[in-house]
């Protein structure tokens, strides 16, 4: 069950970065109430998770799902760079976010 | 560009104090300073995304704030150092130049004239 309420979490993380992107496009405050309710539920949802999983490892996957999820909805959908140069630096600087999580 | 950049540095720094008081608060001005943390800290990445793109702007806050964290535990709270934490602090400070270099702001004109 904890897995899935850190899935949950990294998803409605993704919601909330989703929502600034929609936010700028439209100016309408239905997108930032639910940029903030994502942001919101995904905290709770993170506090759920880790009161049975190691803070560390419930942090990295957070981090993960919500940040390069976003970053891909962004590609994908709001047409942000696909240059390979952003991807990369992009993962490096998740990557090395992911891993002083673990190690912290 | 700078000043655009300048919004998400500012909004990891107060990512990596509303961290601590998350932590650490322990009376109500504490949690208060936390809370204004919270909604400044928000405020700049909301208003960062404006001009450069979204996922950037947030692999670099959630990045530089847990870098900041990790640092300012290290400093300040007394744990202990690690080369591999430094090592992760150096990458990550690579790839957030990085990002800064190959970012470009997104233009006006797409969105026409407001």
């Amino acid at each position: 069950m904890a897995w899935i309420y850190l899935i949950l979490a990294g998803l409605f993380e993704m919601t909330g970065v989703v929502m600034i992107n929609k936010f700028h496009q439209e100016k309408n405050w239905q997108s930032l109430v639910l940029l903030l309710a994502g942001f919101t539920a995904s905290f709770l949802f993170l506090t759920l998770a880790m009161k049975t999983l190691p803070m560390g490892t419930a942090y990295a996957v957070w981090t993960g799902i919500g940040a390069s999820g976003g970053a891909l909805w962004g590609m994908i959908y709001y047409g942000e760079s696909k240059d390979w140069r952003r991807i990369f630096f992009i993962c490096l600087v998740l990557g090395a976010a992911i891993g002083l999580k673990l190690v912290g | 560009m700078n000043y655009e950049w300048l919004k998400v540095f500012l909004a990891a720094i107060f990512e990596v104090l509303w961290v601590i008081g998350l932590k650490h608060a322990d009376n109500l001005w504490a949690w208060l300073g936390t809370a204004v943390a919270i909604f400044i800290s928000f405020y700049a990445l909301i208003m960062a995304g404006k001009k450069l793109p979204v996922g950037t702007v947030y692999a670099v806050f959630v990045g530089l704030g847990t870098a900041g964290t990790v640092f300012s535990e290290i400093v300040f709270f007394g744990e202990p150092v690690k080369l591999v934490k430094l090592i992760l602090i150096l990458l990550l400070l690579i790839g957030v130049i990085g990002l800064k270099l190959v970012s470009e702001e997104k233009e006006d004109v797409q969105k026409g004239v407001e």
